[in-house]
């Protein structure tokens, strides 16, 4: 994946350059000018562009490939592969959990780790959310957004998809954060990285299936409609995180004190 | 990256069925019980035409005539125009709530059969901004359960679904961006907004 890295910046960065900005409307027209400001989407023409490739990719090369798993894998394998991913990603989100100050997050997702990385045998089951640990989500972005950071123009990028200035961040963080990183390398181990993402890619894509041909088919304006969607669910990720972010009231204080200081149950949303 | 992404279009998915769906009036909302029990009447109903006898085309039209009873298609219409409504000339509004009611009732057809089998539970109310907002889980064969909310608000002295928020993404605020994108890479025309819901609408009738 780090090759994938090397190569793609370069290619953002140049596509950027040449597609240059949006041409903001003049500020004596207010209402145009509020709207521009609003869907803050300065690199516009550059987005759109990739969206564009992404959309022919995607037509040609992962729609066709994500209907032929759908065929031969069921739900529950898909689920299962996705459990999989997401146990991946764990320590990672743990960092981000302390970094954030939700210790109470990073603690679910450590106890996650360790139990579907051992008795859900190396994540492919869940047993931590039978027992209560609900599944968590964090990442680079939403960290620095409870920093204070803005979330930034809208970014669309190649392969990855929907993004901003603050959120994008997280693909170099997150690739070094993966235990796969901290491996000494091998052989064994590129291959089971490119396996891995391969899998992963073709596993998402097949699981947005539905959602993906029915946005194309109804929307006006797919374009705009997955920035919507996309910013919408960012906004919604970070409200969860915050109001999971509760005290633990001891346990020897008096119940009336405990009920007062837990409004709502650790789980609960 | 894609765990996040994958919500949102999970939660696209489930909002694009009921498209219309959401008005800006806000009237006396209704009690809590008055709105799960609503949600819970109108799920029943519509479970029950999905997953009932009959052709597609007519499960079509009984879907058609329920959303019209259940769902505030007007005000959600109005909402989505957003500021461009006080633009738009009279003749132009009407045009434009005539193409968004077809349009959702072609969006309801094109889902009928991605819905079947499926079922819901309905779970806590809560009291928001817009109206009541009650929690359902919607769970479809070969599908991950989707969290569904439907925002409950009093039109015309009976509750109506005024918006559906599905994993914390609402269906008319994304409507919205939608269509104003439309708008707004225009030259904030009104006109050519009809023009590409009239394109979508014939391709819709083709397809």
């Amino acid at each position: 994946m780090s090759i994938a890295i090397r190569t793609i910046l370069p290619v953002v960065a140049a596509a950027g350059l040449l597609a240059g900005c949006a041409t903001p409307p003049p500020k004596t027209n207010q209402a145009a000018y509020q709207a521009y400001e609003q869907q803050n989407d300065p690199l516009k023409p550059m987005n759109k562009a990739f969206y564009r490739f992404n959309d022919t990719l995607d037509t040609y090369v992962m729609k066709p490939i994500a209907l032929g798993y759908i065929d031969v894998t069921t739900q529950g394998m898909r689920e299962h592969v996705s459990d999989f991913m997401s146990n991946m990603k764990a320590p990672g989100q743990i960092v981000y959990f302390m970094a954030a100050g939700k210790p109470r997050d990073a603690g679910t997702m450590l106890v996650r780790f360790l139990v579907n990385s051992t008795v859900g045998i190396g994540g492919i089951f869940d047993p931590a959310g039978s027992l209560g640990y609900k599944p968590v989500y964090t990442d680079l972005g939403l960290t620095l957004a409870g920093y204070g950071v803005p979330a930034g123009p809208y970014l669309y990028l190649p392969l990855f998809g929907p993004s901003g200035a603050r959120d994008a961040t997280d693909i170099p963080a997150s690739f070094i954060l993966t235990p796969t990183a901290a491996a000494p390398p091998s052989t064994g181990l590129r291959i089971f990285g490119y396996s891995s993402t391969a899998l992963n890619l073709v596993n998402t894509r097949a699981q947005l299936n539905g959602a993906i041909s029915n946005i194309k088919a109804t929307a006006l304006d797919p374009y705009a409609t997955f920035r919507s969607l996309y910013r919408q669910h960012r906004a919604a990720q970070l409200k969860t995180i915050d109001r999971r972010d509760i005290v633990t009231p001891p346990a020897w204080y008096p119940a009336s004190v405990r009920a007062r200081m837990k409004p709502r149950e650790y789980g609960q949303q | 990256m894609t765990a996040y992404f994958r919500r949102v279009l999970l939660g696209a998915f489930a909002l694009l069925p009921a498209l219309a769906v959401t008005p800006a009036a806000i009237a006396a909302a209704p009690a809590a019980p008055a709105a799960k029990q609503f949600i819970q009447d109108s799920g029943n109903k519509l479970v029950s035409i999905v997953n009932g006898p009959g052709s597609d085309s007519q499960k079509a039209t009984n879907l058609r005539g329920l959303v019209n009873n259940i769902v505030a298609v007007d005000q959600i219409g109005k909402f989505v125009l957003g500021r461009y409504w006080r633009v738009a000339t009279p003749d132009q509004r009407s045009e434009y709530m005539g193409l968004f009611h077809h349009l959702l009732a072609y969006n309801i057809t094109t889902q009928i059969r991605a819905y079947h089998g499926v079922t819901f539970t309905v779970g806590q109310v809560q009291t928001g901004p817009e109206g009541e907002m009650v929690n359902t889980v919607v769970t479809r064969p070969g599908q991950t359960p989707a969290h569904v909310q439907w925002v409950v608000d009093e039109v015309g002295g009976a509750p109506k679904i005024v918006d559906v928020v599905v994993e914390g993404t609402s269906l008319r605020v994304t409507e919205r961006s939608d269509y104003g994108s439309v708008i707004s890479d225009n030259g904030g025309q009104v006109s050519a907004l009809l023009e590409a819901m009239k394109k979508q609408l014939h391709k819709m009738q083709a397809g």
